[in-house]
């Protein structure tokens, strides 16, 4: 049975299923649609034993044949660990939502975009094809656009999910290079394959791809210095933040490392790179979390620090790192996801999640408060928590470094691991007694709206407690759940014996160290953040990226106002030299192949004679002509001439094309130059020269292309290809009509998109409020001039206004 | 006087455009025509409404149909491509073949992918006709508004 592909389905058909009924309109609406997630997750659940076992379930689907295009879907160990977290967490997530957004109209669409963001990931962890992978990527960059800027009427949801946007889709890009890279060495594009490839690392192109590759993975996890999407896409609404932050989008580059692992991680380049960028990007979210009293911001920067953890221990091929990255990105899921649900939960009921405004709210909305402060354990790594275990696990790889006379990456890691967690858990503590335990905020306090439900709670709650008692039963599921994933990663089969308690080890003792730094940290957290508040903004990369924008923006509209900020024939003339420097390098710096085949020139008939004076004579009278109408007129007369060429030599489709376009042009130029009263057409002297070199260089060279292309010859002509299999493979006797739908579709296809993008583009200029705004001033004016009075005198200086924007 | 004149030829023309434009996307298969050229047909009796009545009256009758046309379109041909899946990949033809009487018809995917084709030059024909319209008639009322408020005459 095809059940990947079919889980896939089900949840892309589900997402506008939810949307057409209305979910806001029923409460219990909850309950349907946690259902496809929730049964993904069982299915997937159930196929823990096979998939321990060393099997794998594997899915292939023919896309284009030709092309080599197919949709491979693959469950492993990994694909399948990471399928549960995504499936599990987004049935909690789907839930809540239904109360998070009770009764408001946009539930439905936030359904419809969850959905579809969830299908993507879900794709994408089970993607065995580079491109299957890049799509599901892509697809995830775009919904989490629309999660992130779905309160779109607040400046900074729109902002900031522009800005993911930007960073996230060109890492894509510069990773799909590294794809393409890799997949032509390898000659498929099969991840699989591509892992099984012998001597893949030593390849020459090896290193090329894979920096390519770590840009859209850090990028999409956000490391430094790509680490400040992050933090403004908390504009999100909350369920969204929790589901990004938590189990999902900021995975998927530890994933696509986690996935390249067994292949690449001996190079030095690999470990080095993740070790370094993950390491500084785990003590720099750690340490700035504390900063924010925003409680969303300090879980993005707590977020961060978790990603640059999993990115370094990525880095080592060792036993402990395998299982502190299992273990955190399990734990991480688990608590993280919770503290942002709750963080949801007081917003909804206080109205705020501003630390200073909140105290106390233990005592109404106990539940919560018992939620956050296990998360908090977990997160801060307090025994016996899963948090606790995996930086154990974390330092224990340190630990062994040391041991085994590596003092440098061992003492790095150490030193980082302990700073990032000290800080993280003084971060946490002050979240949780700030908000829930202090009797009185600093500042004015904030009011109960209504107290949550417990439904509401409740799967915040359900993932804490999951996540608190996984931490005693890891014996339970370690071999079903761990190991096969760890297996994956490496590459070798491995059996798990994780252990809450290893005795007063030096490891142990750091932990206990942490702990207690943790909460002088929290003790002393005013001093902190106060000493924050003096490191200046400047230096932070949002800062870096704000001004690449800006001059970027600056840049293109300089180079607009030098192009195109002119009168009309400066810049045709611009266009038109550029093509004639085309034209020349083509001309001059031909291809080796080419053979030029002069023998088959023809001449013309008498009709054909008659055509061509018709044109020039048309030609001259457009450029003598005295006023913009007969100019308007004769060029359309040369337009026609050319439709007489293609009726000559018998392509009819051509004519009709042409003429019609023709007459429309002339029809629209007329509408346009006919009302408007002529400007004194007067002729420019002072460029005339000038002019007539950049037309005759565009006529000759323009001229001899054609006459070179028309001879030269490079291989067959497909041409009779074409006209042979037009009927029998087309169906069609119109030979033009089948080349566009059928033997060149894609073409055609292509075309289309741009034509429809075209339309959007112009709808989107004519609904812009500028637009709007002319069009009122000038009904307005009319009615003015008709009624005698002085018509709106501002008409000008908008038009200028908008000329300027 | 001229826009009276122009009235009617609108309403008695811009049916009889579309007729034709319908009749060579029909025959575009095997004859001249065809989606693109059947588009821009539809498009040239758009732009005589536009000339007719003025650019709020035809914004008010096509302009609302643009972008779904453009849409629906993409998503036609797209869908037709998809079709192809059924017969073994992105965009393979499927003909299906049947008598009316004595007259052989066909219909195939190909075809159905031309009509997107159509959809799509029409909506962008419409977006861009309304436009230039209304630039040009902008200018206009800015051209009115200027020599009604210098007193000189025009050079």
């Amino acid at each position: 049975m095809p059940a990947l592909a079919f889980s896939l389905v089900i949840l892309f058909t589900f997402a506008p299923i939810l949307w057409l009924l209305k979910p806001h309109r029923s409460p219990s609406f909850a309950w349907l649609a946690v259902l496809p997630p929730a049964v993904i997750t069982a299915w997937q659940a159930l196929q823990l034993p096979a998939v321990a076992q060393g099997n794998f379930i594997a899915e292939r689907y023919v896309w284009a044949p030709t092309l080599g295009l197919e949709l491979a879907l693959r469950l492993d160990g990994l694909a399948l660990f990471f399928g549960l977290i995504i499936t599990g967490v987004g049935a909690c997530i789907a839930f809540y939502t239904a109360y998070y957004f009770e009764g408001d109209p946009r539930q439905g669409f936030f359904y419809l975009v969850l959905y579809g963001f969830m299908a993507s990931m879900l794709g994408l962890v089970w993607a065995d094809d580079l491109l299957t992978l890049f799509v599901f990527w892509e697809g995830t960059s775009i919904t989490s656009y629309l999660l992130i800027a779905f309160k779109s009427d607040y400046k900074g949801a729109t902002e900031g999910a522009r800005r993911a946007l930007i960073v996230t889709t060109a890492g894509g890009l510069a990773m799909l290079a590294g794809m393409v890279l890799l997949g032509l060495h390898v000659g498929s594009f099969h991840i699989s394959e591509i892992l099984a490839a012998p001597d893949i690392a030593a390849a020459s192109i090896t290193p090329i791809a894979l920096v390519l590759i770590f840009l859209g993975a850090f990028t999409k996890s956000a490391q430094f210095p790509f680490q400040f999407w992050l933090p403004g896409a908390m504009a999100a609404p909350t369920p969204a933040s929790a589901y990004l932050h938590s189990a999902t989008m900021v995975k998927a580059g530890v994933f696509l490392l986690a996935r390249l692992h067994p292949a690449f991680s001996e190079l030095p380049l690999w470990f080095w790179t993740l070790f370094l960028v993950g390491g500084f990007t785990m003590v720099l979210g750690g340490v700035s979390a504390i900063r924010y009293t925003d409680m969303k911001a300090l879980l993005a920067y707590a977020t961060v620090a978790v990603l640059g953890t999993l990115v370094m221990l990525l880095a080592f091929r060792e036993e402990y790192a395998y299982e502190a990255f299992v273990v955190t990105v399990l734990a991480h899921a688990l608590y993280k996801a919770p503290l942002f649900l709750s963080t949801g939960i007081v917003d909804h009921a206080m109205g705020t999640r501003d630390l200073r405004r909140l105290a106390n709210l233990a005592r109404i909305m106990p539940l919560v408060a018992v939620t956050v402060v296990l998360a908090a354990l977990s997160m801060s790594g307090v025994i016996p928590t899963m948090g606790f275990l995996a930086k154990e696990l974390m330092l224990e790889q340190g630990f062994q470094r040391i041991e085994h006379g590596d003092g440098l990456v061992g003492g790095l890691m150490y030193a980082a691991s302990t700073l990032a967690a000290l800080f993280m858990a003084g971060a946490i503590f002050t979240l949780t007694w700030e908000a829930f335990f202090r009797r009185q905020p600093d500042e004015q306090p904030a009011h109960l709206h209504h107290a949550p439900s417990l439904g509401f709670v409740a799967p915040a709650l359900l993932l804490t407690l999951l996540g608190t008692l996984g931490a005693f039963f890891t014996g339970a599921y370690e071999n079903l759940l761990f190991a096969p994933t760890i297996a994956a990663i490496s590459g070798e089969p491995i059996s798990l014996k994780l252990k809450l308690w290893h005795g007063l080890t030096p490891v142990f003792l750091t932990s206990l160290a942490v702990l207690a730094l943790g909460i002088g940290i929290f003790a002393l957290r005013n001093r902190v953040r106060q000493a924050f508040a003096r490191v200046p903004e400047k230096f932070s990369s949002l800062a870096v990226y704000d001004a690449t924008v800006e001059a970027i923006y600056h840049f293109a509209y300089r180079l607009t106002t030098v192009i195109q900020g002119s009168p009309m024939a400066p810049q045709v003339s611009v266009t038109l030299l550029a093509g004639v420097a085309v034209m020349v390098y083509a001309l001059f710096f031909p291809s080796p192949r080419t053979s030029v085949l002069l023998d088959s020139l023809e001449i013309p008939s008498l009709a054909e004679w008659l055509i061509f004076a018709l044109a020039i004579l048309g030609a001259l009278a457009t450029v003598r002509a005295r006023s913009r109408l007969s100019a308007i007129i004769s060029l359309g007369v040369v337009g026609i001439t050319v439709t007489l060429f293609f009726i000559v030599f018998g392509a009819p489709d051509l004519a009709l094309t042409q003429l019609l376009i023709e007459v429309l042009t002339v029809i629209l130029l007329v509408l346009v130059f006919f009302r408007v009263r002529p400007d004194p057409f007067v002729e420019i002297d002072k460029r005339r020269a000038f002019r007539i070199f950049v037309a005759i260089a565009m006529g000759f060279f323009g001229f001899t292309v054609v006459m070179v292309n028309h001879f030269a010859q490079i291989g067959e002509s497909i041409s009779p290809y074409f006209l042979e299999n037009s009927s029998s493979l087309g169906k069609g006797t119109n030979v033009v009509n089948v080349i566009l739908v059928d033997f060149r579709g894609y073409d055609t296809l292509g075309e289309i998109t741009v034509l429809g993008l075209a339309a959007l583009g112009g709808y989107a200029l004519l609904r812009s409020p500028q637009i709007h705004k002319l069009r009122r001033r000038i009904v307005a004016a009319r009615s003015a001039s008709e009624d005698g009075a002085h018509p709106v005198s501002s008409i000008k200086q908008e038009a200028a206004e908008m000329g300027h924007d | 006087m001229i826009e009276i004149y122009l009235r009617l030829v609108d309403k008695i023309l811009t049916p009889v455009i579309l007729l034709i434009a319908i009749f060579l996307f029909l025959r575009g298969h095997d004859l001249p025509g065809g989606g693109f050229i059947a588009g821009l047909v539809a498009a040239s009796a758009i732009e005589l409404t536009i000339l007719a009545r003025g650019t709020q009256a035809t914004r008010d009758r096509y302009g609302p149909l643009a972008v779904p046309l453009a849409g629906a379109g993409l998503t036609i041909a797209v869908g037709a491509a998809l079709l192809g899946m059924y017969n073994g990949g992105f965009f393979r033809s499927i003909w299906l073949e049947f008598y009316v009487g004595e007259e052989k018809l066909k219909l195939g995917t190909p075809q159905l992918f031309d009509l997107g084709v159509m959809l799509v030059v029409i909506g962008m024909a419409i977006t861009y006709l309304l436009r230039l319209g209304e630039a040009a008639e902008a200018a206009v009322a800015q051209q009115s508004r200027l020599s009604s408020q210098t007193k000189e005459p025009h050079r």
